[in-house]
């Protein structure tokens, strides 16, 4: 059996863990750049005029008249949370599939003959108590049942949060009460499709025959079919694989003109994806630089453009990295735009043990990868960027995200703990 | 307020670390008696997952012997047994409360403290 664990409203939950005074009440967490709603509890989406996804600036009003609390997005913060209830997991199994911040596949297969009513209410609870992030538990034989039957879990109040297919009865009713666009991995194209078909509930289309859903909707819609008919096609995956690419794109807290400051923010970028690069020890070949302005702008001239550059040799050196990153931006960049978001790309990425040499890689370690290495060091000890290149310079104030709500970094900051007082 | 500061339980500024260097004479004899140095966490957080840390900001819990500056370890899988301390959740703050006899059991415990740190400089 597989249990798919899943947070409520993660983002609002990791701020009300640290907030008694909000238990209960509307919380709501903002884009980078505190641009709009990303995420709102419970509380937040009864309260029906808030629309999610509009600009904060225009709904401030309504947010404080109906006393919702809002918080810049806490990263730093969610992620360590989500770390917390991943290790709790790994208690009840040692095979846990971190699939996404707030949803991890959980295989029981080493639990035979449980009661798995038990064992769900026992994950439910202990993730509670122990991190303070409530979870909904679905447990079924398959991944896409047990996607489903946490769904389910969550949406009938009566479920508390729990809802566990051991039977075939069980199965039948969870299908039935659930519609053919609630299935994991069933598109918005197929959904309307088969709704055309009268393929109504998830039922509908389990019962459907299998040659006219591997006809229409190919191997994929097979193996769904499949896995809601109780057959395992999708392994858990617990090994997560280095990613191909790493790059990161963030708007500016301001509009810059300034060709200086779009320098330092992408040095800082760089340095940031960088290290990202080096934890996964993987070699970047190449490195995309991106530069545009603010497209849904009306009133700015727009200009947008990005340049591909190769390196010497695949390499993880934030100074190397560095210097061909701002060698780019100066290609692309035009003086006279507002421009509102830099990009670093890194792209085709190899494994370090598996560099192809060519004629001229020296594989003799250089002396930037010693400081590259000293820097890290310096870094793990003394903070992330304490120690940087002098081309990030220190005006990030002048570009930096816009964060004004955010709580502090409780968990990972031995300066914004937590504080209790009278 | 920088009495307050001073007493703060920081992490240290200056503590400068440098890579080791290697040892290129003889053989140590200690090499196979080597072992890492003593890690509190590892003595003092048993369940990582579970344990926060908490500052005390004023004197409001002096009758528990928490005093503005310490801080404190916070274990929120344990459940509390009588005598221990505990932060709880009461009308929309955190306090501080030693479980006894008579503790109300509906009390919201938010975690059981496992150790105060105290700074004594
Ligand atoms: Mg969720």
């Amino acid at each position: 059996m597989i249990a798919l664990v899943d947070c409520n409203s993660f983002y609002a939950s990791c701020e009300q863990v640290f907030r008694p005074d909000l238990i209960n009440k509307p919380v709501v967490v903002l884009s980078n750049n505190d641009g709009c709603i990303i995420a709102a509890n419970k509380q937040a989406k009864a309260l029906a005029d808030i629309p999610m996804f509009q600009p904060v600036f225009k709904i401030k009003k309504l947010l404080d008249d109906n006393n919702v609390s809002y918080f810049s997005s806490n990263y730093t913060l969610y992620s360590d949370m989500s770390r917390r209830v991943m290790d709790t997991l790994m208690m009840f199994s040692p095979r846990v599939e971190e699939y996404s911040i707030d949803e991890s596949f959980v295989d029981l297969s080493s639990m035979h003959n449980a009661n798995y009513d038990t064992i769900a209410h026992t994950i439910k609870n202990t993730v509670e108590k122990n991190t303070g992030i409530p979870v909904g538990v679905g447990i079924a034989k398959t991944k896409s049942l047990s996607k489903l039957a946490n769904k389910y879990a969550k949406k009938i109040a009566a479920n508390n949060n729990v809802y566990v297919v051991d039977t075939e009865q069980k199965r039948q009713y969870l299908l039935k009460n659930l519609k053919v666009k609630d299935i994991w991995g069933i598109g918005k194209k197929h959904a309307i499709r088969l709704q055309d078909k009268n393929v109504n509930t998830a039922l509908d289309f389990a019962n459907m025959p299998v040659a006219w859903v591997r006809k229409e909707m190919t191997v994929i819609g097979e193996r769904l079919w499949r896995e809601l008919n109780n057959v395992p096609c999708l392994e858990l995956e617990t090994v997560t694989n280095a990613k191909k690419g790493i790059g990161t794109a963030k708007s500016f807290g301001f509009k810059l003109t300034e060709f200086s400051l779009i320098e330092e923010a992408c040095s800082f970028y760089v340095a940031e994806v960088a290290d990202l690069l080096r934890q996964q020890q993987s070699l970047a070949s190449q490195i995309e630089i991106s530069l545009e302005t603010n497209q849904h702008s009306a009133i700015d001239k727009q200009y947008r453009n990005k340049i591909i550059l190769n390196l010497d040799t695949p390499t993880d050196s934030t100074i190397k990295l560095t210097k061909v990153a701002l060698k780019g931006l100066q290609q692309i960049f035009k003086p006279g735009y507002r421009y509102k978001k830099v990009g670093v790309n890194l792209v085709h990425l190899v494994h370090k043990n598996e560099v192809q040499t060519n004629l001229f890689y020296n594989p003799h370690k250089s002396e930037s990868d010693a400081i590259t290495k000293l820097m890290d060091n310096l870094n793990g000890k003394y903070g992330k960027n304490k120690i940087k290149l002098a081309t990030v310079g220190n005006r990030s104030k002048e570009w930096a995200l816009i964060k004004e709500h955010r709580s502090p970094r409780f968990t990972t900051q031995w300066g914004e703990l937590l504080t209790i007082g009278g | 307020m920088i009495e307050l500061d001073k007493h703060l339980i920081k992490k240290p500024e200056n503590n400068h670390r440098v890579q080791r260097p290697t040892q290129t004479g003889f053989s140590s004899p200690a090499t196979h008696y080597s072992e890492p140095r003593i890690d509190l966490n590892e003595v003092l957080v048993s369940n990582s997952s579970s344990t926060f840390f908490i500052r005390v900001i004023d004197n409001s819990f002096k009758e528990n012997n928490v005093l503005s500056n310490d801080v404190l370890i916070v274990d929120k899988s344990l459940s509390p047994k009588i005598g221990q301390l505990v932060v709880a959740t009461v009308d929309d703050s955190f306090k501080i409360i030693k479980i006894d006899s008579a503790s109300n059991t509906e009390l919201n415990i938010w975690g059981v403290i496992t150790y105060i740190i105290k700074p004594v400089l």
